[in-house]
């Protein structure tokens, strides 16, 4: 049986890891590789990296950063976002460390660029990053750089539904860095159904991510800072959680980075 | 396409020499090839021949030489795929590579479930793997070692004499991958 996962992810912002808060207040944590091998190290399912001010300033992906995590021999599959504004972008990634990639500012630039990728990467390489809100009318979606929200459009609804990519990763972007704030609202009353939802912004309860795991859209649930308060959390809350729709916590791991201290 | 880097950690990692090469007078050297690969299938055809490694991996094969070939890497051993269309594949393992009936990807840590008794793959039983893949082999169940479930059973490990694949990320599976790789490995030099 395919497992849901847990994602462990880590925000960067000017080259260091940082705690956000709704897109809008940021407290540095320190350096990403540190909180990339914990995760690692914990028994991630997938850890999650997203350089978040790459695209704000036209910048190419971090692969600095990559050749960085690829030197830590990670044996949890890595997922990149940030600055993949191009198909070679995209494939450099890729041959850079990562399994899959994620797009943002490009759903709303140019969705050609977003079918390319998915034809030279394959789908299952693709995940749609769509930070929403509640609104009047169901959630809204927003655009990052403008901090303007609309309703999804046409032609994103229409490269979802053909199969361009192969999961959404749908951010409650207001609750980011607020415990247990999670809307699952997002999750009910997203228009697309026939993509498998990743749900990240908020998520830090145990009933909460119980409920979230329960929705059949649902294969993922991704978790940021929240993961930083204690040791092994990854397998404390599959401990908690206790479900055989998940891997079961794994222990096995040593940490390179204590080698050289 | 493959993330060389990933697969070069895990077999250092379990204790193995590495080196990523394209050129057969190097690949001659070593015990055991091994063929990851990321992307679309046509486009990993097309890089394999503009390499001229396509008649080299087939001889090699032919000869028994242990051949490993890792998510993508396994799909191109099979016959043919109908991924963006119809592309012949390497033909080492008879079969096809087709898209699941649910049009969607296979996406996730998922068990492993065996269906012959080989040394190989047997003590991996029941672990859970990484898959990221959007197509799979369909072929004779004499060539299938284990299988998964998903829209419906499917290959999961594949081997002909010394050719193996496996559909799932090794290198990517933490300590469960590394395990497998190992008896894989040490399985098919001392065959």
């Amino acid at each position: 049986m395919l497992k849901k996962r847990l994602v462990g992810v880590v925000t960067i912002k000017n080259g260091w890891a940082v705690q956000s808060f709704g897109y809008d207040r940021y407290l540095p944590l320190g350096k990403p590789e540190c909180l990339v091998e914990n995760l690692d190290r914990w028994g991630a399912d997938e850890i999650l990296v997203q350089v978040i001010d790459r695209s704000v300033v036209a910048k190419s992906p971090d692969y600095e950063l990559l050749n960085k995590l690829a030197q830590l021999g990670i044996g949890t599959p890595l997922i990149y976002s940030g600055g993949v504004n191009t198909i070679e972008d995209g494939i450099r990634v890729i041959q850079s460390g990562a399994d899959r990639i994620v797009v943002d500012s490009l759903l709303h630039d140019d969705l050609s660029i977003v079918d390319g990728l998915s034809n030279q990467l394959g789908a299952q390489a693709i995940i749609a990053s769509i930070p929403v809100k509640m609104g009047r009318y169901g959630p809204e979606w927003l655009d990052y750089r403008t901090k303007l929200s609309t309703q999804l459009t046409k032609e994103l609804v229409d490269c979802i539904a053909k199969g361009a990519i192969s999961e959404i990763l749908l951010i409650d972007w207001r609750h980011e860095g607020a415990p247990g704030r999670f809307d699952s609202e997002l999750v009910h009353q997203f228009p697309v159904n026939n993509v498998p939802l990743i749900a990240f912004g908020g998520v830090s309860d145990i009933a909460q991510m119980s409920e979230l795991f329960s929705h059949p859209n649902i294969s993922a649930v991704a978790i940021g800072n929240f993961l930083n308060y204690r040791e092994n959390s990854i397998q404390r809350i599959k401990e908690d959680l206790d479900s055989p729709i998940l891997r079961p916590p794994n222990y096995a791991a040593e940490s390179t980075l204590l080698n050289n201290v | 396409m493959g993330n060389h880097a990933s697969i070069t950690h895990s077999l250092h990692d379990i204790g193995f020499r590495v080196r990523v090469d394209k050129d057969p007078a190097k690949l001659n050297q070593a015990d055991v090839l091994i063929l990851p690969g990321v992307g679309a299938y046509p486009v990993a055809m097309d890089a394999l021949k503009e390499r001229d490694l396509v008649v080299y991996l087939q001889e090699q094969a032919r000869t028994q030489r242990p051949l490993i070939g890792i998510c993508l890497g396994m799909q191109l051993l099979a016959s043919v795929s109908y991924e963006h269309g119809r592309t012949a594949g390497l033909d080492l393992i008879p079969g096809e590579v087709v898209p699941f009936s649910n049009g969607r990807g296979h996406i996730g840590w998922n068990t492993l479930k065996c269906v012959q008794s080989d040394p190989l793959v047997e003590s991996s039983d029941g672990q859970a793997f990484y898959f990221n893949h959007s197509f799979y082999y369909e072929g004779p169940a004499k060539y299938q070692l284990a299988v998964a479930a998903h829209t419906s059973s499917f290959s999961a490990v594949i081997r002909s004499g010394n050719t193996v694949g496996v559909q799932f990320h090794p290198e990517k599976s933490q300590e469960a991958g590394k395990t497998l790789l190992k008896n894989i490995i040490d399985g098919l030099v001392h065959a």
